[in-house]
């Protein structure tokens, strides 16, 4: 498949993220082999084909879920506020959770996502983040499975996108300056 | 794995099923153009993971949006009336749309999102489906690319559940009808 012209470089390619996701989901069958009752929770629209892909790996029964979130102001000092538009459609009461997202940047939208949980007394609450931005973190954060760390770029594909663009690429590619300047 | 020993037999390997949406990602190129600017309208919660791996084939420009939808009851689309729990994010109008889904099966939840979609104007619609039983059509609804008709058994896996288990199977399975029968009596 051809490289947008948009796509600086290539940062994580194909093998290497279904190499890594393999990884993952060897990890959380491990831990969650002794429990009923896990939930995987996809934040839309940018989580999907990771979690298309780590539940495929999964050795553990589980259910899938899916909540939509939209932020408050995209861009303005209030950018870190979030706003539920579709939440899950089973309970988490008294279920092992697992919030399943693309990227970990600010932090906020997890540090919500994980409060909006834990309100709700499951009966554990963990998150499984593809790419992390540590540079990019305003808030701490608890990410218990992390695919990789990731410089402060503006990373393409496998789910993230710009402006809805790249969001299909196979791989997670980084972004011209140009492009989005 | 626990939840194979419920299947009684797989009806589509999983090398079948990857080779058939690769060609449905051919056909997909073959019939849009980069100006068409390609909208893809997923159907939660099934379709997910056929479109994760539909989109790898897919070279066309496109986009990517969701709709979850609930129709009243469990699995069955008998009544056909259909409540949208998540609409798509953005406008439609102008716009050239395919709508993917995991498997068509009465045709009413196919037939609705349809009727729906089409109220808003897009430049074109179109459905693209996984999974199709003819058998069981209640209503006639144009599907433009169709991976594999099936019998009426039922069928679960890459995507589609029983009780929301066996989605994340990678081939199309059919359900122990001594299984189908313990869950549906809990």
């Amino acid at each position: 498949m051809e490289i947008p012209n948009s796509v600086e470089k290539v940062l994580l390619d194909e093998e290497t993220i279904a190499a890594r996701v393999g990884e993952l989901a060897a990890q959380i069958s491990a831990d969650y082999a002794d429990n009923d009752g896990l939930i995987l929770i996809g934040v839309l629209k940018g989580a999907f084909i990771f979690l298309a892909d780590l539940a495929r790996r999964l050795t553990v029964s589980h259910h899938v879920d899916f909540i939509a979130l939209s932020s408050y102001n995209r861009g303005t000092a209030n950018a870190g506020a979030v706003r539920l538009i579709m939440d899950t459609r089973t309970s988490v009461t008294g279920q092992h959770v697992l919030v399943v997202e693309d990227i970990v940047d600010t932090g906020c939208t997890l540090h919500y996502l994980l409060r909006t949980f834990h309100a709700r007394k499951p009966a554990s609450l963990r998150s499984c983040v593809l790419l992390s931005k540590p540079d990019r973190r305003q808030i701490e954060v608890q990410v218990d499975y992390l695919g990789f760390e990731i410089p402060n770029a503006w990373v393409v594909g496998y789910g993230l996108d710009y402006a809805d663009r790249f969001r299909t690429l196979p791989y997670i590619g980084e972004l011209r300056r140009e492009a989005y300047e | 794995m626990g939840l194979r020993d419920d299947i009684a037999k797989v009806l589509i390997p999983e090398s079948e099923v990857q080779k058939r949406v690769a060609e449905l990602g051919q056909e997909i190129n073959a019939t849009y153009s980069d100006e068409d600017r390609l909208l893809l309208i997923c159907v939660l919660k099934g379709a997910f993971v056929f479109l994760a791996d539909l989109i790898r084939h897919l070279e066309v420009r496109h986009e990517v949006d969701f709709m979850e939808i609930s129709s009243y009851g469990a699995r069955t689309e008998s009544s056909g009336v259909v409540r949208i729990l998540l609409d798509l994010a953005q406008s439609i109008q102008g716009r050239h749309v395919l709508i993917v889904e995991d498997i068509i099966d009465s045709g009413r939840t196919l037939d609705y999102i349809t009727r729906n979609l089409g109220t808003r104007e897009p430049a074109s619609l179109q459905a693209c489906t996984l999974l199709s039983k003819p058998d069981r059509r209640e209503i006639e609804v144009p599907v433009d690319f169709v991976g594999f008709e099936v019998p009426d058994e039922f069928v679960v896996g890459y995507g589609l559940d029983f009780a929301e288990e066996y989605r994340n199977l990678p081939f199309i399975g059919v359900l122990r009808e001594d299984v189908v029968q313990t869950r549906i009596g809990e």
